[in-house]
């Protein structure tokens, strides 16, 4: 049983990039769906919250010197992530982002989120502003200055979806997008499965927007052994990635590899925990096994940088492990971090259960999943785009996930979604009527239906733990094997085993019992067609000359990469 | 397992609705967790719930380890 719907534009999850690229498509005066996986009040990586955002303000930052190129080069070179990601920044597309972030901050703010207060304290940036206007609260917590507000946004989809609604947007919740579907070269909608009916969708669409968001989940064994307890979202499974991987668009990919910092960010075995570890600031310090204070400010990214090694020292000298404690911290400052946390996503929980098991700020000390340098680190795919959000391939555009342009974080996905709503709009404006290719929807419905018709096949979590099984061992032959932070030349037989045992694995019938196990075996046969091309990219002899950073374009029978030079339009300081 | 529900369920079903790994479904007096293992305790049910009927255990693994610094 097929349906069919069409609209101009079409975007594919509806997470705050996705959100905000839907609104600003349908202010274009365009039709605009939205499909979403989950639902969209909580879906996505700020489903339930978040409390910071970096942002630059042309009010506030010039008068500390702080300028938008200041804050590229920080988040390329300089500062805590340019450090561990060191040249990753698609310099054009942060930058982007930094002039837009204050607007967003505004668009946010009169959808009723608040980021604005009577009180800021002591460990706020102090800034002078009009007589009785509120503050924000900017904290210094990504970059190397004052440029992130704590705010209220642990309902900020409850607002985007008001405003999504507002725009009469239609919203399909619990539709996984299963396939892009092509005509001619062009992108011209998509297909698609309720995760709860089971029914079918076709949807013709002017333009696709991808906004699936920035990660693969459950494309690596998990750390703590469970799937579905990490940092992202666990349906974040790379759909977006392997759709536009099967219709041909280029994308980006870092490799696996080690890390060259100590880093800390979870509590032991609680991955999902991030955030925790992070938006302490002011209260948490990390202690090691003695009570000693090895970083007084965690949150802050420089300080915890610098005091790298004081960390490395506590490992070798054995006083681990380490712990966020706060047991030193005022009332007032607990108070804050705990206010934080309420709006944090993944933190509010946490504060919940705490009073279940009897745990409390003021007297427990929690321990930190330690990650020493020279960890094995999983490697990211995601698309490749110009500063207009576009893709190679005519009529798809993509907001989330595409390469680097910033950290991983609200701005990142607000701003650029904003902008490739418009773009997205503008396109489907000025463009002629959509084809679809029949025989095509056929076997897009063949191909990712068929587990329900397979009472002998294997199931989706059969397959996955193959492919973490296929995954670790590529990861270990593109990390090499010797000491930490030397970086081995890989084994290209151990490659191709892993290329071949991929393919087997591309061949296996999976079964599923219900549309809700259906779209977890269609996740997986993502995840194995996103492993497929990190794979064969790790093989390409290019990539050893400049570590991770390459671009490839899918080919049916063998992938062509072209490494892409990094454009530096703001150096390094540190480095002149 | 997560998540569980007491007596103030009044059956809306908010949760089910909002579930982002869709692991609950509605059942006669409570929703029921049909797909335990996937979820990825957020919390999003229990925020939502009108009621506060629900909270989240987290399974004895994945539970924070701390230690008491002050009596």
């Amino acid at each position: 049983m097929t349906k069919n719907a069409s609209t101009d534009v079409l975007v594919i999850g509806g997470g705050l990039a996705g959100c905000m690229a839907a609104i600003n498509a349908a202010d274009q005066g365009v039709e605009v769906t939205i499909l979403e996986k989950s639902h969209i009040e909580r879906s996505g990586a700020a489903g339930t919250g978040n409390d910071h955002f970096w942002y630059w303000d042309p009010e506030i930052h010039p008068k500390f010197g702080w300028t938008i190129a200041d804050m590229v080069r920080d988040i390329s070179f300089d500062g805590e992530y340019g450090k561990t990601k060191g040249g990753l920044i698609d310099q054009e597309l942060c930058e982007i982002v930094a002039k837009g972030s204050m607007d967003a901050v505004k668009k946010l703010e009169s959808w009723g989120i608040q980021f604005k207060y009577d009180k800021i304290y002591p460990w706020n940036l102090q800034y002078e502003s009009p007589k009785g206007e509120k503050k924000y609260r900017i904290v210094p917590q990504f970059q190397s200055e004052w440029d992130t507000l704590n705010y209220d946004g642990r309902d900020i989809k409850k607002r985007l979806t008001e405003q999504c609604v507002k725009r009469n947007i239609q919203i399909f919740n619990r539709l996984a997008a299963t396939s892009l579907l092509t005509k001619d070269n062009r992108v011209v909608g998509a297909a698609g499965i309720d995760m709860r009916t089971g029914e079918f969708y076709v949807f013709k669409a002017k333009v696709v927007v991808l906004a699936t968001g920035m990660d693969q989940s459950r494309l690596f064994m998990a750390p703590s052994g469970n799937w579905f307890n990490q940092q992202s979202p666990p349906t974040v499974t790379g759909d977006g990635e392997a759709m536009a991987l099967r219709a041909g668009a280029e994308v980006f990919i870092l490799q696996a590899g080690k890390t060259s910092n100590a880093g800390f960010q979870y509590f032991k075995n609680l991955y999902r925990s991030s955030g925790i570890a992070t938006t302490c600031y002011p209260a948490g310090k990390y202690v090691n096994s003695e009570g000693e204070v090895m970083i007084k400010h965690p949150a802050v990214r420089e300080p915890l940088r610098k005091k790298r090694e004081n960390v490395e020292k506590s490992i070798s000298e054995g006083k681990t492990p380490f712990y966020l404690d706060f047991t030193d911290a005022t009332e007032e400052e607990i108070a804050y971090a705990e206010w934080s946390y309420g709006n944090e996503g993944l933190c509010w929980v946490i504060l919940e259960i705490m009073k279940d098991l009897g745990l409390d700020f003021r007297k427990d000390a929690f321990e930190l999943a330690l990650e020493p340098t020279g960890r094995l680190t999983d490697g990211f795919l995601a698309l490749w785009v110009d500063t207009d959000l576009s893709t190679n391939l005519p009529g798809l555009y993509a907001c989330s996930p595409v390469q680097f342009a910033g950290e991983v974080a609200a701005p990142t996905a607000v701003v650029l979604g904003w902008r490739s709503g418009e773009k997205a709009a503008k396109y489907a404006q000025k463009t002629t009527d959509p084809l679809l290719d029949d025989k095509q929807i056929i076997n897009e419905l063949e191909r990712t239906t068929s587990p329900l018709k397979n009472d002998d096949g294997f199931t989706w979590q059969e397959a996955n733990l193959e492919l973490n099984n296929i995954m670790d061992k590529y990861k270990r032959y593109i990390a090499g094997f010797n000491s930490p932070g030397i970086k081995d030349e890989i084994s290209v037989n151990g490659i191709n085993t892993c290329l071949d045992q991929l393919s087997q694995l591309k061949s296996a019938k999976l079964k599923a019992k219900n549309p809700h196990e259906l779209v977890r075996c269609n996740e997986v046969m993502n995840l194995i067609d996103v492993a497929t091309i990190m794979v064969r990219a790790s093989i390409e002899p290019e990539q050893y000359e400049n570590d991770v950073w390459f671009i490839g374009k899918m080919d049916k029978k063998q992938p062509k990469f072209k490494k892409i030079p990094i454009k530096i339009k703001y150096p390094s300081k540190e480095a002149k | 397992m997560p998540p569980t529900f007491n007596d103030n369920c009044i059956t809306c079903f908010k949760c089910v609705e909002i579930c982002p790994t869709d692991i609950l479904q509605k059942g006669e007096k409570k929703p029921v967790v049909a797909y335990p293992e996937e979820c990825w305790h957020c919390g999003a049910c229990m925020m939502d719930c009108p009621t506060k009927a629900i909270r989240i255990n987290l399974p004895l693994w994945l539970r924070p380890l701390t230690k008491r610094v002050k009596k």
